[in-house]
């Protein structure tokens, strides 16, 4: 068995059944995923297959397209079903994209998160630009676009600079521990999608005052 | 045909933020390989969306990983993008005890060709090609980006084979440009293949404009209905309008033929 499919087996035994908004029931090695808002309820639409998951991800309630998949607007309604661990990570990859495997890799102490200011100096055409943001732009740009209320669930485990951690950030945004039904959503990075809007901050002036 | 089933294949596409349909194809290719077998691991990875570059070497158990770039052409996102986001020191990169094997684009695929002529014929069955304009369609003027070179290359290529009546290239934002299509062209029907990765923005909403198909951009939901009202009467002629040259199910095919060819070209590497 592959070493990330035993960890979501151990992770499953030890009584995990949730990650960002879904919701995973077992029987035997049958499972089921649905959004958290949605178990227990009847009239779901059933889905079967780990590959249903990818169009189940892409588009939220209102049919809008979501280039975050951790961002918390995962689709109501439906109920997939899937064979076996392997299907399993394989569906999870598609909701939360690398999600277990980084969880995996912090576990194993071998996540090593990068400063913000290091993901911004390595950037080069239209996002070289984004090195210009200031501290203060970042940390209040970070609160806005990753705040877990309707920006992003994964908590941010990078600092804004080596030895600078990102103000004003709720505590509970920048803890990995979770409790064991939970697999916490990790992120060891910043996304492209918060390059691209440091990018829009450096040229508009946003959050300079 | 290579078969490794303790190595990895990731699958590099560019994603997009905005259109929904952009990472697509990539994903159906790394499904349809995925159920061949061939590889332990098939996993895709995105410049714009997830999982991304920096994220991707943690989903893959396999200690030999295949990177191959789902890139019509080599460019900036081959050459500096990739390499930089998933640290490779080069074709052969070894660390952590993994090593990761950084193929050819699928673009360059010499068989490239046989899927445009496929594409063309699909999109216009039964219309003589001895009276058909065939144009390849790229996007020109990309930053340090060579698809306007990889356009012009195949239809050479085409070309040399004979058969169409006459072969062209065009691109959206330079000399020749697609929406000259009519002037660019002599035969009374005209087949146009987009040389683009994905239906994005591009092939779907941008060239259709561009051809004189649709007055404005279209939203990219149910974006099958444009390339199902072929064939156009349109300023005299007779136009097909194909869906981009990635949507293409042999590509699957010519992304795993990229890592067999890596391995051939670098025969030194020991075998695992």
């Amino acid at each position: 068995m592959l070493r990330l499919t035993q960890t979501l087996t151990q992770w499953l035994e030890r009584g995990g059944a949730e990650i960002g908004e879904l919701r995973i029931g077992a029987r035997e090695k049958e499972f089921s995923l649905c959004h958290r808002d949605d178990a227990g309820r009847e009239g779901l639409a059933v889905y079967h297959g780990a590959e249903a998951a990818r169009a189940l991800s892409n588009l939220d309630d209102h049919g809008a397209y979501r280039p975050l998949k951790t961002a918390p607007n995962l689709r109501h309604g439906w109920a997939l079903f899937v064979s076996g661990v392997d299907a399993l990570r394989r569906a999870l990859d598609y909701f939360y994209p690398a999600m277990l495997g980084i969880w995996r890799s912090h576990e194993l102490r071998a996540l090593s998160p990068v400063p913000l200011r290091e993901t911004l100096e390595r950037q080069t055409g239209m996002y070289a630009v984004t090195r210009k943001i200031t501290d203060r732009q970042a940390a209040a740009m970070i609160a806005d676009f990753c705040r877990t209320d309707g920006g992003c669930l994964k908590r941010i485990l990078w600092p804004l600079a080596e030895g600078i951690p990102i103000p004003a950030l709720p505590a509970e945004k920048t803890e990995a521990f979770a409790p064991a039904i939970e697999m916490p959503m990790l992120c060891h990075e910043a996304c492209n999608l918060l390059v691209a809007r440091a990018r829009e901050v450096v040229k508009s002036g946003d959050y300079l005052a | 045909m290579i078969y490794k089933p303790q190595s990895a294949l990731i699958i590099v596409g560019h994603g997009s933020t905005v259109n929904p349909d952009s990472s697509g194809p990539t994903f159906d290719h790394a499904e349809a390989i995925s159920r061949r077998g061939v590889f332990g691991e098939v996993c895709c990875a995105f410049w714009k969306e997830e999982p991304s570059l920096r994220q991707v070497l943690h989903m893959v158990d396999a200690d030999e990983i295949y990177v191959v770039p789902n890139f019509i052409s080599e460019g900036y996102f081959t050459r500096t993008v990739i390499p930089r986001e998933l640290e490779l020191d080069g074709p052969i990169t070894i660390r952590d005890g993994r090593t990761i094997k950084y193929c050819e684009p699928v673009g360059n695929h010499e068989r490239m060709t046989e899927l445009l002529l496929r594409r063309a014929a699909a999109v216009a069955p039964g219309v003589p090609p001895a009276e058909t304009s065939l144009f390849i369609v790229g996007h020109g003027t990309d930053l340090n980006d060579n698809s306007a070179a990889a356009a012009k290359r195949e239809v050479e290529r085409i070309r040399e084979r004979g058969g169409y009546a006459e072969v062209l290239n065009a691109y959206m934002e330079e000399a020749p440009l697609i929406a000259d299509w009519d002037t660019l062209s002599t035969q009374p029907h005209v087949v146009v293949v987009p040389f683009f990765i994905a239906d994005g923005l591009h092939s779907y909403q941008d060239i259709p404009v561009l051809l004189g198909i649709e007055e404005e951009p279209t939203t990219a939901a149910s974006q099958r209905e444009i390339f199902r009202k072929n064939p156009r009467s349109l300023r005299g002629r007779t136009l097909y309008y194909a869906s981009a040259i990635g949507s293409e199910p042999l590509f699957a095919e010519l992304i795993l033929e990229q890592a067999e060819a890596f391995d051939l070209q670098h025969s030194t590497t020991p075998a695992f």
